[in-house]
């Protein structure tokens, strides 16, 4: 019988130890922590359902989950149709192409942080470069991240410019791969260009339309840097995204009890979700 | 069989480099615990290391049997967290100063304090060094005391000389009526695009708990007499003094004295001229001095007050405190150290090297202190405001209950959704229920 050799763990070990400190220890002990009250300093006290009481009666939390949702609704159409149309211009035969391909990625590539800070000063109300222009073209202000009803699709459209490179990369990745017979068959058959996207290009494409789809509501879910750099969740927490309020509970105010049952309530949602996407992409790619 | 001889050699040379190291720690733990120097963290600050390490060396050439071991605090994204990290590791120094006197309640209910109060002579000490109403203040719940009261920062408004004497005021507003005409004239609107781009003032819009404590708190405590927020764990600003702090900044975000976009990311809207006044700190002396334009003044004067008020304008001292954690193996020694080093020439030296004012009762009566104010006029004006100074109250849920504050102060004050009348109302109703939990 062949003697068993140990030398195969040891190069497994590294990954291994790193899951089981690193993802499978934090979230056995957040589980854990559901049922407790802990303020990190103080001894844990059991304090059996009172944090999921304490979560169905919490209105900013589900505050921060439409906030979530409103932010998902603008962000990825608005993504998906940018990212598209630049991928579908940047397929064709242009000059400086290499270039235009950095240029558009470059944003995803760049600190969130520093993003960020950028589009602050693009959207200061009274001495924005935007509002300056509005003004310029005679036009009224607009409070970009002072009014409660437009801070969230401004921060949308910021997270799109932040993000929409990786996409176009993805997209023209799926444009590359339609066979050039498919549209010389469909201008054989007197197809427009239209046509010719919404008959050809749009179902070969469709696999990465929805590899697309998912990780901008994976990203999307995970809205954090943003407002908490940009606005702080406010103005009247319209932009207070369910991550941000989950951190403010957990590393602001030491209820890590309270702010894992949040976790684990709010990855649930985004389970819930994503089966749900799954179950479509399934049905559209049958 | 080549394999099992790799196999077994490898396990024994496990096991007897784990051997041997479970018997270095044993020993160098043992060596640690019997020779361990007392352990002292300061802040970071370039100026407060400097005076640290002096009284530190002070100490160790006249104990040389008993030498304390110095280290600012480590690098983090704030001491706060350091020192929660600390504690969490049971990696605490003996000493801390610059403890923020908001947390102290904190640590002293989970037990990770030494109560000072037990120490022989303490309580003397304090009294010698503070008023009765100081030594109240930092009182625990439990009625024991956690922290030494050390230094203060009070908060009180800065503005440019130049900007006011061209609106034609000689000195700077005492009350809101005052302030809010100020306001009126030094605002200016391009006429071109109708922007403001000239502000009485500016305080961060963003809903950050700490935030109010430079706009909200210190504006409470000039408008009340320095009335606390949180007593006997009960809440104490629904009251009308909270409802003229929050009617008094309300009117200067809807008449834009006070811009709603965020400057800070910007030059320093004060000393570019943006803003006219500031709620600020005796740090700002030693940031205008290296950065002012040429020609540029500037002053400081106490809180605008509301108009029928009578006496001395309070304000927040952003006092920073020392503590003694419960690892300290000595406190007794702790203490000798501390009273050396917030002793007279402890704390002289520590306003001289650093400029930050010890909190004292004789600052203003003692010749030393005097001789070092009256050489600074701008200093000066601190140290007079430095007898009407408040900390922060004690409770163990203070931050959640600024949060509250925060979140109200924003739909009133910034959006005008409620009235200041509801908006106090409606903090203090979920403060209640925070200290109830």
């Amino acid at each position: 019988m062949k003697e068993k050799s140990f030398i195969p763990y040891l190069f497994v070990a590294p990954y291994v130890i790193h899951f089981l400190v690193f993802v499978s220890f934090p979230v056995v002990f957040s589980f854990f922590l559901m049922f407790n009250q802990w303020n990190i300093i103080s001894p844990m006290k059991f304090v059996g359902i009172q944090n999921f009481y304490r979560l169905i009666h919490d209105d900013q939390f589900f505050k921060a989950i439409f906030n979530t949702i409103v932010f998902l609704v603008i962000h990825i159409p608005l993504q998906i149709i940018v990212a598209l149309f630049f991928a579908v211009m940047l397929n064709q035969k242009v000059r400086f192409l290499g270039f235009f391909r950095a240029a558009y990625f470059l944003p995803v590539v760049v600190s969130g942080v520093v993003v960020t800070i950028l589009w602050q000063q693009l959207y200061g109300f009274e001495s924005g470069l935007l509002n300056r222009g509005l003004s310029f073209l005679g036009l009224g202000k607009i409070g970009w991240l002072v009014n409660p009803d437009v801070a969230m699709p401004s921060i949308a459209i910021m997270a799109t410019w932040k993000n929409v490179g990786l996409y176009i990369v993805l997209f023209l990745v799926g444009l590359q791969t339609v066979p050039s017979y498919l549209y010389e068959a469909a201008e054989l058959e007197g197809a427009g260009a239209w046509q010719k996207f919404r008959y050809v290009t749009f179902p070969m494409i469709n696999p990465t339309f929805f590899l697309v789809l998912v990780l901008s509501t994976i990203g999307g879910f995970s809205l954090f840097i943003e407002p908490y750099v940009m606005t702080g969740g406010g103005p009247l927490n319209n932009t207070l995204s369910a991550v941000l309020y989950i951190y403010k509970q957990g590393f602001f105010y030491y209820h890590m009890g309270y702010a894992s049952t949040l976790g684990f309530f709010f990855a649930g949602i985004i389970l819930l979700v994503i089966v749900i996407q799954k179950k479509f992409v399934e049905k559209e790619s049958r | 069989m080549r394999n099992i001889i790799i196999k077994k050699i490898s396990i024994i040379s496990i096991c007897a480099v784990a051997l041997l190291a479970f018997v270095q720690l044993s020993c160098g733990s043992k060596d640690v615990k019997n020779n361990r120097k007392l352990l002292y963290w300061s802040s970071n600050n370039t100026d407060e290391i400097t005076w640290a390490r002096e009284i530190v060396s002070e100490w160790n050439k006249e104990h040389p049997y008993d030498p304390l071991q110095f280290q600012p605090v480590p690098e983090g994204q704030s001491s706060e967290e350091v020192i929660l990290a600390a504690v969490v590791g049971g990696t605490t120094p003996d000493i801390y100063s610059n403890m923020w006197q908001g947390d102290v309640e904190l640590y002293a209910r989970a037990g990770r304090l030494v109560p000072l109060d037990t120490l022989p002579g303490f309580l003397d000490f304090l009294y010698k060094r503070c008023d009765s109403s100081v030594v109240k203040e930092i009182t625990s719940t439990d009625g024991h005391i956690y922290q030494i009261p050390w230094k203060i920062n009070p908060i009180m408004l800065i503005y440019n000389q130049n900007m006011f004497s061209q609106a034609g005021f000689s000195n700077p507003p005492r009350t809101y009526s005052e302030f809010l005409e100020a306001a009126k004239k030094i605002q200016r609107i391009d006429l071109s695009n109708g922007y403001v781009d000239r502000w009485i003032g500016y305080t961060e819009v963003v809903v950050l708990w700490w935030q109010r404590l430079f706009d909200f708190y210190p504006l409470y405590l000039a408008a009340s007499g320095g009335a606390p927020l949180i007593k006997d764990n009960k809440v104490a600003f629904d009251n009308k003094y909270a409802v003229e702090t929050f009617s008094f900044l309300k009117s200067l975000f809807d008449r834009k004295y006070f811009p709603r976009e965020r400057l800070s990311a910007r030059q320093d809207p004060f000393l570019g001229g943006d803003i006219a006044t500031r709620f600020t700190g005796p740090w700002e002396i030693i940031h205008a001095e290296r950065f002012k334009p040429e020609g540029f003044n500037y002053s400081f004067s106490p809180l605008p007050v509301p108009d029928d008020f009578k006496g001395n304008a309070y304000t927040y001292g952003d006092t920073k405190n020392i503590v003694v954690f419960n690892t300290c193996k000595n406190p007794g020694l702790a203490w000798e150290f501390l009273k050396q080093m917030i002793s007279h020439n402890g704390d002289l030296k520590l306003l001289k090297i650093t400029g930050q004012i010890p909190r004292r009762k004789d600052l203003t009566d003692d010749s030393e202190f005097l001789r070092y104010f009256s050489e600074r006029p701008q200093m000066m004006k601190f140290a007079n405001q430095a007898k009407f100074v408040k900390g922060p109250d004690t409770c163990p849920v203070l931050k959640e209950v600024f949060d509250a504050i925060s979140q109200q102060f924003e739909a009133c004050v910034i959006y005008g959704k409620k009235s200041p009348a509801e908006a106090v109302h409606d903090a203090a109703k979920q403060a209640s229920i925070l200290l109830l939990q």
